[in-house]
């Protein structure tokens, strides 16, 4: 059944290739910006993954005017200020960020209180209050997961609520996102794991959501099947540069299909895991994306039964309600799979969660900015069931 | 040129819809526990209506400009007038910028099934006040 309505805007330039970083000579000749202010965090830098970068930036005519490590894996508003502040006291005309979703959305956030001003929660928290044009920002992500090189959507920790806070608009997709797979290569088999479980609640979210669209779901659906086909190979074999590449592809594939369809209670429940309990936000969702289907299954059973062959599940003759629940039982027993391997928790107790801490997670994932998006009413009591058997 | 004759017309009508959503004991009762102060900013014509559920009663005040909103919600009066009929889609109305909300949105979709029966009352309200030239969804 088509949608009443859609919109896809698509603006940013992507560009793959393994080495890529090395020369963007010609992805970045027609950008408005000659001074770039790097953001990226130490372990990145540590890795050498920061220096490959901004030496294709000098080796290709740019300045980097100042770099900007200071990104906790959740960034916060007063990380955000910080390195805004040092954009324009180093006279950036644009970012580069180089990392995994935290960093990357920092950029994006910077840039907004750099190229706009004001406060950024007080201005710029809500829905459609972000008004372009900003500086170029160029998203270089060295995880497959977050999707933020190509998303709409900026997450900001204030520490005073302790709330993961949403900024959304089209003004914050990033210029242009390099995906380079080598960036990905160190990745350790538990963040290889968490971030493409990450990825691949995007897409299935985005696949359920009631705002999907056919262009969503193309990309969805290819995405999911990517991610379910090559993350275990991924995690076996961190040096396979071909299946990296497939894993940083869908990410974005799946980051694209988001940004249009946006995520639903499996997000928020991690949200509320992150803000409440510090729960890595590919942790969480690796441990609640089979709970969170099921808490959605009595309003999206046929849809989700339509995902079966994308996540290799042999629905055939089953009734739709049981081949749902199939395909909610492969990604269960892809996420045991991993665990088996030592690449990820399997409950909410393994991660810092307490039992006292379930009730206050529900009622977060009722406040927070996903249940909007979720098809089903998103109600506390159901909420802390599901976490409680996720506990 | 917009759907109302002037601001005049249009504040009065809307405020005294708002009023009377607040005389409701049941919905005013979810919009107390919100404690939301939430400003509404209309373009075509320019008004303001801010309302105000974070004391005892819901106050209903015109013009405020200077109280500090929980949530400032702008868009056209013509896409108000329409919501309050019930047949704005809120997500697809964010989504496409006709409606602008800043603040802690979420707080204010928890709102949206307490404010359901309004949807009814607003062409009755419309009806009773002589407004019923406007009864056009």
């Amino acid at each position: 059944m088509l949608p009443d309505f859609f919109e896809f805007h698509a603006p940013t330039r992507l560009v793959y290739g393994p080495g890529l970083v090395a020369d963007l000579e010609a992805e970045l000749a027609r950008l408005p910006v000659r001074r770039f202010l790097a953001v990226s965090d130490r372990a990145v830098a540590d890795l050498g993954l920061l220096a490959r970068v901004t030496r294709g930036l000098a080796d290709a005519g740019f300045d980097v005017v100042g770099e900007f490590f200071d990104v906790p894996p959740n960034s916060e508003v007063r990380v955000v200020e910080n390195c805004a502040r040092l954009a324009a006291e180093l006279g950036a005309d644009g970012f580069v960020a180089v990392g995994g979703g935290s960093v990357i959305d920092t950029a994006k956030a910077a840039n907004v209180i750099a190229s706009l001003g004001g406060d950024l929660v007080l201005d710029y928290s809500g829905s459609g209050t972000i008004e372009g044009p900003l500086l170029p920002l160029v998203a270089v992500p060295t995880t497959a997961g977050t999707g933020s090189e190509v998303t709409s959507v900026a997450i900001v920790y204030e520490s005073d609520t302790r709330t993961k806070l949403p900024f959304s608009g089209t003004a914050l997709l990033p210029t242009l996102a390099v995906l380079d797979p080598e960036l990905t290569l160190s990745l350790p088999p538990g963040l290889t794991a968490s971030t493409a479980m990450d990825a691949l609640t995007h897409a299935v979210e985005a696949w359920i959501s009631p705002q999907a669209s056919p262009v969503t779901d193309a990309l969805a659906a290819r995405a999911v099947q990517m991610i379910t086909g090559t993350v275990e190979t991924a995690v076996d074999d961190g040096d396979d540069l071909e299946t990296r590449g497939i894993l940083l592809i869908a990410s974005s594939l799946a980051g694209i299909a988001f940004s249009h369809a946006m995520v639903g209670c499996v997000h928020g429940m991690a949200h509320a895991a992150g803000g409440l309990c510090g729960v890595p936000h590919g942790v969480a969702n690796a441990i609640l994306l089979p709970h969170g289907l099921e808490y959605n299954l009595p309003a999206v059973g046929p849809k989700l039964a339509d995902l079966a062959p994308f996540v290799g599940a042999d629905t055939h003759g089953l009734p739709e309600e049981d081949a749902a629940r199939a395909v909610i039982g492969s990604l269960r027993a892809l996420g045991a799979r991993l665990h088996d391997k030592g690449a990820l928790p399997a409950r909410l107790r393994d991660v810092g969660v307490t039992e006292q801490d379930l009730a206050a997670i529900a009622e977060a994932t009722v406040m927070d900015g996903t249940s909007f998006y979720n098809p089903r009413e998103v109600e506390a009591g159901g909420i802390l069931e599901h976490l409680r058997r996720a506990y | 040129m917009g759907l109302f004759k002037s601001a005049e017309e249009f504040e009065t009508m809307l405020a005294g819809f708002f009023r009377v959503v607040a005389s409701r004991e049941d919905i005013a009762a979810a919009l107390l526990r919100s404690g939301l102060v939430i400003r509404f900013s209309y373009s075509d014509p320019d008004v303001i209506i801010v309302v105000d559920c974070s004391g005892e009663q819901i106050e209903v005040r015109t013009g405020d400009s200077s109280t500090k909103a929980t949530v400032d919600m702008s868009m056209k009066a013509e896409i108000a007038h329409k919501f309050w009929f019930g047949k704005v889609n809120l997500m697809q109305a964010l989504t496409r910028r006709q409606m602008v909300a800043k603040g802690p949105v979420p707080k204010i979709l928890q709102l949206l099934p307490a404010i359901k029966p309004t949807y009814a009352l607003y062409p009755q309200y419309l009806r009773e006040n002589g407004y019923e030239e406007y009864i056009i969804y």
